[in-house]
């Protein structure tokens, strides 16, 4: 019954060579990719999860006794977790008041309120360390000016640049729910009678709480995970991320930096089963058909005086944040000696350092555009076991805390075979399977907007599969590439957390040499090498803009550096 | 039919399998050379399957893909002269109407006057002239489709294969595009495959069709042979309304082809060549409603038909429709409305009069 039809022209091998290669071309390239992503991504990982258990004596849980013996560690978990519960706190009532306010409050408030909201995604999340301090310091222009005795470099300083830094995120998510109500829900609560304050609390705040939830789970990972704040104000108090660094630079503790980033990486995962798959599809979706534009009504003053006032202090320090940061770069010391100079500027060492910067950038752009690409095509295209857990390690990248994949790396690379310790390479790769996440759901989305039947069409014209993938998908992705390579090279140009770790002495990145001379107090160069990365990366999200218009896909709406 | 050629496309008990499913079982056809035949039925039946096989982009779990005379079953789409009309069109959005129709000869490497040359052939054939700069989203749905046909045709292929092509266009654009694809495959004599589920389209522009159902051939014949003597009771209800009267063989008159039929409702008589079916068998007759009459009853003449009440009548000028019940069965009788021709009101008795050359079918 089963017959094998066999082609009764003879091709020769070649042919058969190249008709199996054609064949199997998509499979090839997931086995090459599986390949990669197991020795950047989960080696580094395992790597890490293996030094933790694993002593000069072998395997032993020693580190994990020390780690919950001596409180210098134990309180480091603690005050992360005070932390991230802190922000995610504050950034919960501040990330609320502002998307209240854009969504519902005036007109003529909605547009700068949210341009505040979202202008700290401009700047790397340690800006506001250095603003802060220049504010608030011990010679801070604030603290100078009403003769304040305060201390930026405690609690009140960290959770304060926290806050800032990670207002976006929380205002992006809480706006979006927001949105998603349907406004004659309220509308029709008022008709009966409730007042504002009675809907606020009884109608919107419980159909966004699965929205809030989820914001405030992203916030808390975000936060807990952040190095440069904590580590530039946290003084002596021990937060994981820092010490972590500390563990390595200072102590040379391989062992103990990896029990560390292990603890570190616990409750990301727990947030990330519970975002995946306790509260996935949880929300009410309540805008059914037509979304109905409703007549506006003003918002009484009890709720929007607080309101602004709330959102008003918090946008004055943002935007003060960007202002001194700006005139930092050109006064001697702001607030002290305002004499204009330009050597925080042409400084040699920040520029030098604002070129390395670039040139990473670029390469884990480049890079990370061609594997996430190749990885979306693979992933949507093939039909190989292993889709799915495809996905999930090139989303990991994303999810899990720089400091950690930072330690992996310098343990997994750090020996034959894969010997990369010291070389830009180390860098590069880090920056590219980091952030390989937006590349790859870039193009994952703009392969669902393309029929597979394009290229089926092209194999009936008669391409092969190298030619369908460089004459059709190709340019049709283009516009997702150029996205993942702009976003990876945004993303690179700020990243602290990892690279730290993998920079060698004389070799300074902008974010490492920011983070040092903030660390010295040479806070005119911080400014100033902040600003050239700001302005960097404003063009950066300048062409991304221009993208997003053009082809409807908007990367600006995720975050993570 | 009479000179009997090698056919161009012949699929040999081709049978596929989706995990436990098996979606074709055993399909074996042939076309000939310029011929247009549809594969059509209810969706899920494999008609898409079947073409994609033809096309090479499903392999078939067994049997054969002769083109030509040449099996072409394990040759990957771009290696078989075959050409496939997506239902999507596939057209590549990052090329314009010129690039879209030359790019299967630029794979093949023709000069570029030569392909110029085609393009502007293919554009005046599909009536595209002067918008070959166009780009993709600057034309109708309309237009994207004759762009989708060039491109196909611009190879050209021995096979057209065209899957569902117009369930993209809204009700006028699909008839004019019908007869517009029709008239495009007759004036270039291309052999071609239509895919379609609506039995209409189907009808209407085929030499021949191929009905399928649960991966099996019903029938394969002209939109008449279909539409008149249908292979089973499927086909029959397949296109347009059909009346079906349940029967039995009383007595085939020796070497006559004069069956006497008897019904529950009255005895008749059906001519017919039929030589599968004999004395006492089961039988169905089909009879089309404009196929039926309606007499005033009359016990001096003997005529062949059933006694039965007018239900319904529905006056629609150039013809009226009667509902006309029989025992327990509605009878749908389409009756031509010269002037002043005899109708029938509810509660009237009629005589339902059967063609003699109605079609019978075995009962299953």
């Amino acid at each position: 019954m089963t017959e094998v039809a066999i082609n009764p022209v003879n091709r020769g091998w070649w042919y058969s060579v190249r008709a199996y290669v054609n064949k199997n071309l998509v499979n090839i390239f997931a086995g090459g990719l599986f390949l990669v992503l197991a020795i950047f991504l989960v080696y580094p990982i395992a790597a890490v999860l293996i030094k933790s258990f694993w002593g000069d004596d072998g395997l032993t849980f020693d580190f994990y006794r020390e780690f919950f013996t001596y409180n210098f560690y134990y309180w480091s978990l603690i005050n992360t977790l005070i932390l991230g519960l802190s922000t995610m706190v504050i950034l919960l009532v501040v990330g609320f008041c502002f998307a209240y306010l854009t969504t519902r409050g005036p007109e003529w408030l909605r547009k700068p309120l949210k341009i505040v909201a979202l202008l700290p995604l401009a700047a790397p999340p340690y800006i506001f360390s250095i603003s802060l301090i220049t504010l608030f310091g011990r010679n801070g222009f604030i603290n100078n000016l009403f003769n304040f005795d305060f201390n930026i470099y405690s609690w009140v300083g960290v959770i304060a640049a926290q806050c800032l830094a990670f207002l976006p995120l929380s205002y992006m998510m809480i706006e979006n729910v927001l949105n998603s109500l349907n406004p004659s829900i309220e509308e029709t609560a008022a008709d009966m009678g409730a007042t504002e304050y009675k809907i606020i609390r009884s109608i919107t705040i419980p159909l966004a709480a699965p929205g809030l939830l989820k914001a405030a789970l992203l916030v808390f990972v975000m936060t807990i995970a952040e190095f440069g704040n904590p580590a530039i104000l946290g003084g002596r108090t021990p937060f994981l991320a820092p010490d972590t660094y500390l563990m390595i630079t200072g102590e040379g503790d391989f062992n103990m930096a990896s029990v560390l980033s292990v603890i570190l990486i616990l409750p990301c995962v727990v947030i990330f089963v519970l975002h995946n798959y306790v509260l996935k599809g949880k929300g009410y979706a309540t805008i059914v058909g037509k979304a109905t534009p409703t007549e506006k009504k003003e918002i009484i003053p009890g709720i929007k005086i607080p309101f602004m006032i709330i959102t008003f202090a918090v946008g004055l320090l943002v935007v003060m944040s960007f202002v001194v940061i700006l005139v930092g770069s050109f006064v001697k010391i702001v607030g002290v000696d305002n004499t204009f100079v330009m050597d925080h500027i042409v400084n040699t060492q920040s520029n030098t350092a604002i070129y390395n910067s670039i040139k990473v950038s670029l390469a884990a752009g480049f890079f990370g555009a061609i594997v996430g690409t190749l990885l979306a095509y693979v992933i949507m295209r093939g039909k190989f076991f292993g889709r799915h857990a495809m996905e999930m390690m090139a989303l990991s990248g994303f999810a899990l805390p720089g400091t950690v994949i930072g330690v992996g790396y310098i343990i997994a690379f750090n020996n034959p075979p894969f010997l990369l310790t010291g070389t830009i390479w180390i860098i590069i790769l880090n920056c590219v399977f980091r952030f390989l996440a937006v590349g790859v759901e870039a193009g994952i989305s703009k392969l669902h907007q393309i029929s597979i039947e394009i290229e089926e069409a092209s194999a009936d014209l008669g391409a092969d599969f190298l030619t369908i993938f460089f004459r059709i998908i190709l340019p049709i992705m283009f516009s997702a590439f150029i996205a993942g390579f702009i976003y990876t090279f945004m993303t690179t140009m700020m990243s602290l957390s990892s690279v730290i770790f993998l920079v060698t002495p004389g070799f300074d990145l902008a974010s490492v040499y920011i983070y040092l001379t903030a660390q010295l107090g040479e806070l005119g160069l911080a400014s100033a090498t902040t600003v050239k990365v700001i302005f960097i990366v404003a063009i950066g999200m300048g062409i991304l803009k221009i993208i997003a218009r053009k082809t409807g896909f908007d990367v600006s709406k995720k975050q993570g550096a | 039919m009479e000179n009997r050629r090698s056919p161009m496309l012949e699929l040999v008990d081709i049978h596929k399998s989706f995990g436990d499913v098996e979606v074709l079982k055993g399909i074996s056809s042939s076309i000939e050379k310029g011929e247009l035949l549809t594969f059509v039925g209810p969706s899920g039946c494999g008609k898409t399957t079947l073409l994609r096989i033809v096309g090479g982009f499903t392999p078939a779990t067994s049997g054969r893909v002769i083109l030509d005379g040449q099996d072409i079953s394990s040759l990957p789409p771009n290696m078989r002269n075959t050409k496939m009309v997506f239902q999507s069109y596939a057209l590549f959005p990052h090329m314009n109407v010129r690039k879209n129709i030359a790019f299967g000869l630029t794979l093949k490497k023709w000069s570029k006057t030569e392909i110029n040359k085609r393009v502007d052939e293919m554009l005046e054939l599909v009536h595209m002239e002067g918008l070959g700069e166009r780009h993709i989203d600057q034309i109708s749905g309309g237009q994207q489709q004759r762009v989708a046909l060039a491109r196909a045709l611009a190879l050209g292929p021995k096979v057209l294969l065209l899957d569902e092509p117009l369930s993209n266009l809204d009700a006028n654009l699909r008839v004019v595009m019908r007869e517009e694809i029709r008239k495009i495959q007759e004036q270039i004599g291309i052999t071609t495959i239509f895919v379609t589920h609506d039995q209409y389209e189907a009808m209407s522009i085929s030499d021949r069709l191929l009905v399928l159902k649960d991966g099996v051939i019903q029938q394969i014949g002209s939109p008449v042979e279909i539409y008149e003597k249908p292979a089973n009771e499927f086909i029959a209800g397949f296109v347009g309304y059909v009346n079906i009267l349940n029967g039995k063989i009383n007595e085939r008159a020796n070497g006559s082809n004069t069956f006497k039929i008897s019904t529950t409702y009255g005895d008749i008589e059906i001519d017919s060549e039929r030589e599968d079916i004999g004395d006492g068998d089961e039988i169905l007759v089909v009879v089309r409603p404009e196929s039926l009459s309606l007499k005033k009853p009359n016990s001096a003449q003997k005529l062949n038909g059933i006694k039965g009440t007018v239900l319904t009548h529905m006056y629609a000028g150039n013809h009226s429709k009667y509902s006309v019940k029989v025992g327990d069965k509605n009878i749908v009788v389409d009756q031509h409305n010269p002037k002043d021709s005899p109708r029938y009101q509810h509660n009237d008795t009629v005589e339902l009069l059967i063609p003699r050359n109605a079609h019978i079918l075995k009962r299953q």
